[in-house]
């Protein structure tokens, strides 16, 4: 069999149709990672005691284990002890949740950077704590983890792909149906990598533009 | 819901065959994703700006799209322009096509860490190219390049899961046969869970062995005033 091209083109439409649901699906995942991963941070700034340890395992275990089979268990297991989902909801939970361990741990990463005499001006200026985190602290760390976070942001579009095997219909499962009727995978497959690869190559762009407007000058 | 563990005892040896064939696969990626990472990284160094071009859009390619994206290509993609290839090695071909744009930019960042000098002052005393590269500039690499690998072999021990999709018999693989006998999610992927999680570990302790040999030096821990660690510490530590 040759390689067609123009049968390519033909099933871009389709292809490009199916990538919103990828769009979407990874703009709530970074959402909610950026949001909790910056709230479990906090939580373990307090640094209370058990809380941290548990966090710790949580950790270990976010980052040693595939995230494929967290995808599974969000699908599999959480039904058996009663949270039944959607598979688009228990995907996203599960990349979601993924993410946000990698996002804390990027926080925590860029708190080390930050100069320790502005904590001990804010606290001897009297500045209640909320305001040390949210004028002092996550302003400057989120100017500094911005290319960490953009990073993030392409692994997070690349993991909606795995979605396809709990049957969310994204780019890669529109790729596979297609292909199914007509036997032209490679075609097909190319077009689905074409699209990832455009939109994870937008995203870098993206953050480029976002570094050079935000990034901590480095004067 | 019953929590029954025991019956995974039962299927004890798919679970070790499916642990071992990623162990096996794991390494083998390593090997080969290195030696194509190293290839990459030297041609992305070459004076040839077309030889830079072809290396940067090898990587820049391989590493926004998804893995199982590559896999399949690979699988059902190569066979259609004739090539044929048994799961297994198709598999591990895609892991280390994936993993090898990741270890050349490890590689080449390390290079360029390196002052120029270096390899400068190896041809001024004589050596060629290949021994300057071999006997001064690798034994540097080498320790620069040991903590960035390990996680990123880790990353590739992680995607090796995704093998499953293509039927090789692997540790996600065989636990989804399990569970297709069983129906007891739960304890299944426990076990699998807490396997791969073993693995990660014994990756990561035998890095920190390497790390320890090659002198790499133990990053010293910044000391720092109580007030600030407050906000900017997440480890709780002793009180001084």
């Amino acid at each position: 069999m040759k390689f067609n091209f123009e049968y390519l083109l033909s099933v871009m439409p389709r292809l490009i149709d199916a990538s919103l649901v990828n769009i979407r699906l990874a703009l709530i995942i970074m959402a909610l990672s950026v949001l909790l991963g910056t709230g479990l941070t906090i939580l373990r700034a307090a640094k209370l005691p058990v809380v941290n340890e548990v966090i710790a395992v949580v950790i270990s275990f976010v980052r040693g284990t595939p995230l494929l089979i967290q995808i599974f268990i969000a699908y599999y297991v959480l039904p058996s002890v009663g949270l039944d989902m959607r598979p688009e909801v228990a995907g996203v939970a599960a990349i979601a949740f993924n993410s946000m361990i990698f996002v804390s741990e990027t926080l925590r990463g860029g708190l080390a950077t930050i100069d320790p005499g502005q904590i001990e001006a804010s606290t001897a200026l009297g500045l209640p704590p909320r305001a040390i985190w949210y004028k002092v602290v996550l302003p400057q760390l989120f100017r500094r983890v911005i290319p960490v976070l953009i990073n993030e942001a392409t692994i997070v579009v690349k993991g909606t792909a795995l979605l396809s095997v709990i049957t969310v219909v994204e780019v890669l499962r529109t790729a596979q149906q297609i292909s199914a009727a007509s036997y032209r995978p490679f075609e097909t497959l190319l077009g689905a990598a074409l699209i990832f690869l455009v939109m994870n190559l937008v995203i870098s762009l993206v953050g480029k533009f976002a570094e050079a407007r935000y990034a901590v000058s480095r004067a | 819901m019953r929590f029954d563990p025991w019956m995974l005892l039962d299927y004890w040896e798919l679970l070790l065959q499916g642990t071992w064939l990623t162990i096996r696969i794991t390494v083998m990626a390593l090997v080969l994703g290195y030696l194509l990472g190293i290839g990459v990284a030297l041609l992305g160094m070459a004076r040839s700006r077309t030889l830079r071009a072809i290396a940067g859009t090898y990587v820049e390619v391989l590493r926004n799209i998804p893995f199982i994206i590559i896999l399949f290509l690979v699988y059902y993609g190569l066979p259609f322009s004739g090539v044929r290839m048994p799961a297994l090695f198709a598999g591990t071909l895609a892991l280390s096509l994936f993993v090898s744009a990741y270890y050349s930019e490890i590689v080449r960042a390390a290079i360029l860490a390196l002052p120029r000098g270096q390899f400068e002052s190896a041809r001024a005393i004589g050596m060629s190219p290949a021994q300057a590269m071999w006997n001064v500039v690798a034994p540097q690499v080498l320790r620069t390049i040991i903590p960035p690998s390990t996680n990123m072999t880790l990353t590739m021990m992680k995607e090796s899961a995704v093998l499953s999709s293509i039927t090789v018999p692997e540790l996600t693989y065989q636990g989804l046969v399990i569970q297709g006998n069983t129906f007891a999610p739960f304890e299944v992927f426990a076990a699998i869970t807490l396997i791969y999680w073993m693995i990660a570990i014994v990756i990561a302790e035998t890095s920190r062995r390497l790390e320890a040999r090659v002198g790499l030096a133990q990053r010293q821990s910044v000391t720092r005033n109580p007030i600030a660690d407050r906000y900017l510490s997440l480890e709780r530590r002793p009180a001084r």
